[in-house]
C-alpha cells in the first residue's frame, strides 16, 4: 500500500511540478498585461530543443544546454514583445486581448512548423536528465523526478523573491494591479511588459528541458502542458500566480491518483470536469480576484 | 500662499485634449508659479479631472502646450512623474492587493535612495499618522477615508514638488473632508505648488490663491476665491447656486 501511495504522490508531485511551472509562465503574462500567450508551448519546445542542440549537437556540457534553453527562450519572450506586442498594445484593451492571442497563435504554429522542419518529427532524446533512484526501504525515489521538483521549488523561490522583494517585482504587481497609477507613479509599464514576457520565456525554456527530460522532444512537445497549464490557470483564476502553483499540484495529484484508481484515460476528463464544476461554482476561479472593498 | 511674481513651474498654452474623437478640454491656458495654490472648480464632466490626467500624460495631447519647469512636458505618465510632477488622481487609484506601506513605497519608486525614501515615509507618517498605523493593512479594506489619505500619502512619496490633487471630498463624511483639507493646507504651507480640482469653491476659499471656473472645456472665469463667492450670478449659472 505504500508503494502504491508513494507512486501516487511521486506521480503527482513531478507533474504538479511541471504543470506549475507551465502555469506560472503563462498567469505572469495574464496577470500583467491581460494577454493569453498562446505561443507560450511553441517557446517552451524551443527550450528543450535548444538545450538538445547545445548539449548532443555541440557537445557541450549540460549546464551550459540548461542555462541555454532559458536564454532562448527569455530571447523569444523579448522578441514576442518588441515584433508583435508592443504593436498590439497601441490599440483599446478588449481589440489588444483578442488580436494578441490570433496574433500568437500563428506565431505558434508558426515556431512549431519551423521546429519541425529544422529537427523532423522523429521524437529525440532530452540529454539533459538524471538516471538512478534513491531507495528508501521499499520506496524508490527516481532522481528525474526528484531533480525536477527540486527545480521547480528552487524556480518558485526565485520568482516569489522577484516579485515580493524587488523593484522589479514591485512594479510588475503594481502593472498588473492598476496600469495607469503605476504609471502615475513613474512605472514604464512598456518596460514592464518587455521584462515579463522575457520573464515568462525564460520560464518556458526551463519547463521544455524539465518536460522533454520525463518524455522526449517532439515538435508538439508544449501543447499537453499548455493546455493543462490553461486548466489550472482557470482554476486558479486568471492572473493569480499562488493560485495557479496551488492548483497545479492540487489537480496533478488528483489526476494521478484518478489515473490509478480508474485508468489512465480518465485523467484529463476528470481535470475538465473541475474545471466545468469551479466555473459554475465560482466563475472567477477558485483564487480568482474578487476585491473586497469597504464603503 | 504666496503671490504669482515667480516663474511659472506649470505653464499650460492652449491645451486641447480628449477622449477618442471627444474633445473634452477646448484650449485651456494658465500658469502656475512655485508654490501657488490654484484651484480649478467647475460642474461634473466638464472636463477637470481630464484637466489633470493631460498634465499627467494619461490623456495625450491635442493640440496646444504643457511645460513643466520651463521644459515642454514628456506626455508620458511616468516620464511626467520623473520631473516631479505627483498626481492623486480621483477615486484613488490604489493598488488593491498591496498594503498600506507597500502602496506608499510605490508612491517612491522613482527615488534616488533607500535614505531618501525613509525620510520621505517618515514625512508621510508624520503629516498622516493613522497611515502608520494602517501600514500593514491590504489597501482594499481600507475606508474611504482612509484610501484618501493612502492616495495623498503615495502622491508625497513621489517627493515633487507640483501636486495635483483631483477632487479630494468627493464621496466623503464632512469630518473626513475637514481632516482631508487639514493635510492639504500643511502641504500648501510646506511650499509645494497645488493645483486641485474641486466642485465646491468654499472649501478653497481660504486656502487658494486663484481660482479658475471650467465650464465644457473652456475657463469661463478666473481670479481669487472670496470674488467668485462674491458672484451670485457666476455661482448660479455654473455651479448651480
Amino acid at each position: 500500500m505504500l508503494d502504491i501511495l508513494t507512486a501516487i504522490l511521486i506521480a503527482g508531485l513531478t507533474t504538479g511540478a511541471l504543470y506549475a511551472l507551465a502555469t506560472v509562465g503563462l498567469s505572469l503574462v495574464w496577470g500583467s498585461m491581460g494577454m493569453l500567450n498562446m505561443a507560450h508551448a511553441a517557446m517552451l519546445t524551443l527550450g528543450g530543443y535548444s538545450a538538445f542542440t547545445l548539449c548532443t549537437v555541440l557537445g557541450l556540457p549540460v549546464i551550459v544546454g540548461f542555462a541555454g534553453a532559458i536564454l532562448v527562450g527569455a530571447v523569444a519572450g523579448g522578441l514576442l514583445y518588441v515584433l508583435i506586442v508592443r504593436n498590439l498594445l497601441k490599440t483599446d484593451k478588449a481589440t489588444f486581448e483578442s488580436n494578441v492571442m490570433i496574433a500568437t497563435v500563428g506565431i505558434g504554429i508558426a515556431l512549431e512548423n519551423a521546429i519541425l522542419l529544422t529537427y523532423g518529427g522523429q521524437p529525440l532524446k532530452q540529454p539533459i536528465s538524471a538516471t538512478g533512484s534513491f531507495i528508501l526501504g521499499p520506496v524508490s525515489l527516481p532522481y528525474q523526478n526528484m531533480l525536477i521538483v527540486l527545480v521547480v521549488i528552487a524556480l518558485m523561490a526565485v520568482i516569489a523573491l522577484l516579485l515580493g522583494r524587488t523593484r522589479m517585482g514591485r512594479a510588475i504587481r503594481a502593472t498588473a494591479q492598476n496600469r495607469e497609477a503605476a504609471q502615475l507613479m513613474g512605472v514604464a509599464v512598456n518596460s514592464v511588459y518587455f521584462q515579463v514576457l522575457v520573464l515568462s520565456g525564460a520560464i518556458a525554456g526551463i519547463c521544455g528541458v524539465m518536460v522533454s527530460s520525463m518524455t522526449q522532444l517532439s515538435p508538439p512537445l508544449g501543447n499537453d502542458p499548455m493546455l493543462k497549464a490553461f486548466i489550472m490557470c482557470v482554476v486558479a483564476g486568471l492572473g493569480n500566480l499562488p493560485g495557479a502553483v496551488a492548483a497545479a499540484f492540487g489537480l496533478a495529484l488528483l489526476e494521478a491518483f484518478v489515473q490509478y484508481v480508474a485508468g489512465a484515460r480518465w485523467g484529463f476528463p476528470t481535470l475538465l470536469f473541475v474545471v466545468i464544476a469551479v466555473l459554475i461554482w465560482r466563475p472567477a476561479g477558485l483564487f480568482g480576484r474578487v476585491q473586497i472593498r469597504r464603503m | 500662499m504666496s503671490a504669482s511674481t515667480q516663474p511659472p513651474v506649470l505653464s499650460l498654452s492652449n491645451v486641447v485634449s480628449g477622449y477618442k474623437g471627444l474633445q473634452v478640454l477646448k484650449g485651456i491656458s494658465f500658469d502656475i508659479a512655485a508654490g501657488d495654490f490654484v484651484t480649478v472648480v467647475g460642474p461634473n464632466g466638464h472636463g477637470k479631472s481630464t484637466l489633470l490626467k493631460t498634465i499627467s500624460g494619461l490623456v495625450p495631447l491635442t493640440s496646444g502646450a504643457i511645460r513643466i519647469n520651463g521644459e515642454p512636458a514628456p506626455g508620458k505618465p511616468h516620464a511626467v512623474a520623473g520631473l516631479g510632477v505627483a498626481h492623486v488622481p480621483q477615486g484613488d487609484m490604489l493598488f488593491p492587493e498591496m498594503n498600506v506601506l507597500e502602496n506608499l513605497l510605490m508612491g517612491a519608486y522613482l527615488a534616488p535612495s533607500k535614505a531618501e525614501i525613509d525620510r520621505r515615509l517618515d514625512e508621510v507618517y508624520t503629516l498622516l499618522p493613522k497611515l502608520s498605523d494602517r501600514r500593514d493593512q491590504v489597501a482594499s479594506s481600507l475606508s474611504g477615508g482612509e484610501r484618501r489619505m493612502v492616495g495623498i500619502g503615495r502622491g508625497l512619496m513621489m517627493g515633487g514638488q507640483i501636486l495635483l490633487i483631483d477632487e479630494p471630498s468627493l464621496g466623503l463624511a464632512p469630518l473626513i473632508i475637514e481632516q482631508i483639507y487639514g493635510v492639504i493646507t500643511e502641504l500648501s504651507r510646506s511650499g509645494r505648488t497645488i493645483l486641485l480640482v474641486e466642485e465646491n469653491p468654499a472649501r478653497v476659499a481660504d486656502l487658494a490663491d486663484h481660482l479658475h471656473l471650467l465650464d465644457d472645456g473652456i475657463i469661463v472665469w478666473s481670479g481669487p476665491p472670496a470674488e467668485l463667492l462674491a458672484r451670485d450670478e457666476l455661482l448660479a449659472t455654473y455651479l448651480g447656486g
